[in-house]
């Protein structure tokens, strides 16, 4: 098989979907991170350049729609199993169709597609919720987090919106970088595990931690207990970070 | 006292009302306040009875005048009790919103002196957020019955949303239950609140700069099994306050015994009846249905074996199956087990090819209580055949009793459906 490797940008996707797009021989698409080398394959080292990616972000936003161009940025955000070779399938099939095949929620592609980017803004949607922030110092906050997919991109208009008047920064732990956000232009930041641990050293508690874990018991209404609904609502491998949670 | 046993003293007292909604409300942010408001509404957390955290809810007393029966804070009961400072509720709000652990403030209270110094303490609260802290999050706060409209209207123009409840299904149920509170302290506020919410409507379509007046809309709640009125009664009445007082949401509570009463029941209504009432709203407010349709005088409760939608299919067979490729919209979302967005994907995927029933499992879509009421290309799937008895048998639910209090509990999907209108 032959694998197009790209470095894990966007911009790196596009390229690859560039490079890809008329190939003919049966090719997947990675990212050089997950790549596990097989027997057979052939690489084909993607080397991202700007103006391929911007061609077919153009190419897109003028002959398909916006709504596809979205879509392919929450399948790259994804990380779920082929998300990128399904980017590069389906905006083929864009192509042949046109935009509005997306109508076809019976089509495996497209609903797989539907699926992927479904999870993606709804985790987003959580997490809009599920941040916690720790008050480091007067008016300075931290939050780390650890999502499924990359969706501190989508949270940044959010919380610089409604934050606007405090330093803040949001550690997403797995993919460690954060997002900055110091009363200017918010910015994106690697940040190791170990250097969000330092952040958080001046920092013992927060008393407000204490008395939010006391309203979330003393709101809970124990002769209806619900473990199910409440475990569909915020799954259970998101409380790590969500101090209060309990069942 | 200290703060923390105030807070869990008046958060407890304040948590029986259901309303936790934080949605539809366009409050946007301004750069150097703090808060927004996003309209599809946000969950911080959910509690173990499997209810959502949005908003800090919580009374700014317990030291209640009243004595209604069903209530915790009514008076005659020996019970902790406790009072905020207009100042602390602003400081936790505040630092609770800044932690992002909240959209905002649920703002209730018990009458404390009388309903007029009661609503007067509140205000301050919204004062203070709004023009000394420009706190721009979610504001829900409750009208007293029986305060002076003009502080009513004050309130009104800080808050997103208001309510007034209604507490129970009937005025005979009111006078039995809460002695204290009239018909009319309670309708008279909840109409002054739909009257503004009108005119302001009105107003900012000509004049855009003219403020907000609860952008959010007004709720309201009852109170479910404390009182012997049907599920027919209960939907009437919501029907009416939908229709009169333009409300966005009326709350139903199950009643939880928490006191020894002459006049109350002693077990608690099951909360199957709860989610089935949620399920009927959504059907009258979202789906066009009547009240009349789900019942009538000679079934006036609704069954707890089956969901609304799939009694009403079983009362109509003539009207099935329906063919999922043929009818409009306002007939696939009549089909039991077809939500708003099922019958979504069926319209957008059939205008690119005709569907046959493995295109619906494709898409997603349960077909469980679907299969008995659709064809596909004419042909019908369903395991029974299309009748009736038949296929309320092959429906039946299997019976679960909650492990936690023995009570039973609908399936998972009900309870959803009941929450999010997928039904
Ligand atoms: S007025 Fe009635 S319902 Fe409200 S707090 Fe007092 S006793 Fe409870």
């Amino acid at each position: 098989m032959i694998i197009y490797l790209y470095d894990g940008s966007f911009d790196g996707l596009l390229t690859a979907i560039f490079d890809s797009f008329t190939d003919k021989r049966p090719l997947d698409i990675f990212r050089q991170e997950h790549y596990q080398p097989q027997l057979f394959d052939e690489i084909i080292s993607v080397t991202t350049e700007n103006d391929k990616a911007q061609r077919v972000a153009d190419s897109i936003l003028a002959k398909l729609s916006f709504d596809t161009y979205q879509r392919l940025y929450y399948l790259y955000l994804s990380e779920l199993p082929q998300c990128d070779y399904t980017a590069l399938c389906y905006l083929k099939m864009c192509y042949r169709y046109g935009a509005s095949i997306y109508l076809a929620k019976n089509n495996p592609l497209i609903h797989r597609v539907e699926t992927y980017c479904r999870k993606v803004t709804l985790e987003a949607h959580r997490f809009t919720g599920f941040v916690r922030f720790i008050e480091l110092a007067p008016m300075i906050f931290y939050s780390k987090i650890e999502p499924d997919h990359n969706i501190l991109p989508l949270l940044q208009g959010h919380f610089v919106r409604r934050f606007s008047d405090q330093k803040f920064m949001i550690h997403d732990l797995k993919r460690q970088y954060a997002l900055v956000y110091d009363l200017h232009t918010p910015y994106f930041t690697p940040l190791t595990i170990e250097e969000g641990e330092h952040l958080l050293t001046s920092k013992t508690t927060d008393p407000y931690q204490q008395l939010f874990a006391v309203f979330f018991d003393a709101t809970t209404i124990t002769q209806r207990r619900n473990l199910r609904l409440q475990k569909f609502w915020m799954p259970k491998r998101y409380w790590q970070h969500i101090d209060e949670a309990h069942d | 006292m200290t703060i923390t046993e105030k807070l869990a003293i008046l958060a407890d007292a304040a948590k029986y009302d259901v309303s936790c909604s934080s949605s539809s409300s366009k409050r946007v942010a301004r750069k150097g306040n703090l808060g927004s408001a996003a309209p599809a509404g946000i969950c911080h957390s959910f509690t173990p009875d499997g209810r959502c955290i949005s908003l800090l809810k919580i009374l700014m007393n317990n030291y209640c005048i009243y004595d209604c029966a069903y209530c915790v804070n009514r008076a005659s009961n020996d019970i902790p009790r406790a009072a905020f400072t207009v100042e602390e509720v602003v400081d936790l709000t505040m630092n609770f919103y800044r932690r992002n652990y909240i959209e905002g403030l649920f703002l209730s209270s018990a009458v404390i002196k009388n309903p007029t110094y009661t609503m007067e303490r509140m205000v301050l609260v919204l004062q203070n957020l709004r023009e000394t802290q420009h706190f721009n999050g979610y504001i829900h706060v409750k009208a007293i019955p029986g305060a002076s409209l003009e502080l009513i209207d004050k309130a009104g123009s800080y808050a997103d949303r208001m309510s007034v409840n209604i507490e129970l299904p009937s005025q005979r149920s009111l006078q039995l239950l809460a002695p204290d509170k009239s018909k009319n302290d309670i309708l008279l506020p909840m109409q002054n609140i739909s009257q503004q919410i009108v005119q302001n409507r009105a107003e900012r379509k000509t004049l855009k700069k003219s403020p907000h007046y609860v952008p959010a809309g007004q709720s309201t709640q009852m109170i479910i099994g404390a009182s012997g009125e049907s599920d027919l009664d209960i939907l009437r009445l919501s029907a009416a306050l939908y229709d009169k007082f333009s409300m966005k949401r009326v709350y139903y509570s199950a009643y939880v015994p928490i006191n020894q009463d002459k006049n109350l029941p002693v077990v608690a209504p099951p909360m199957a009846r709860e989610n089935r009432l949620y399920q009927s709203d959504w059907l009258i407010r979202v789906y066009g249905f009547q009240a009349h349709e789900l019942l009538d005088e000679k079934t006036p409760n609704l069954d707890m074996d089956y969901d609304p939608k799939t009694v009403w299919a079983l009362n109509h067979m003539e009207q099935f199956p329906v063919e999922i490729n043929q009818a409009p919209f306002k007939i696939l979302i009549r089909i039991p087990g077809i939500g708003i967005r099922g019958a979504q994907k069926i319209v957008s995927a059939r205008k690119i090819s005709p569907l046959d029933f493995n295109d619906l499992k494709k898409m997603g879509l349960s077909v469980k209580r679907a299969q008995y009421f659709i064809t596909c290309k004419g042909r019908y799937y369903g395991t029974v055949s299309c009748e009736p008895l038949k296929i309320r048998r092959a429906l039946k639910p299997q019976k679960t009793a909650s492990p936690h209090t023995g009570y039973e509990q609908l399936t998972i999907f009900d309870q959803l459906a009941a929450l999010n209108g997928e039904i």
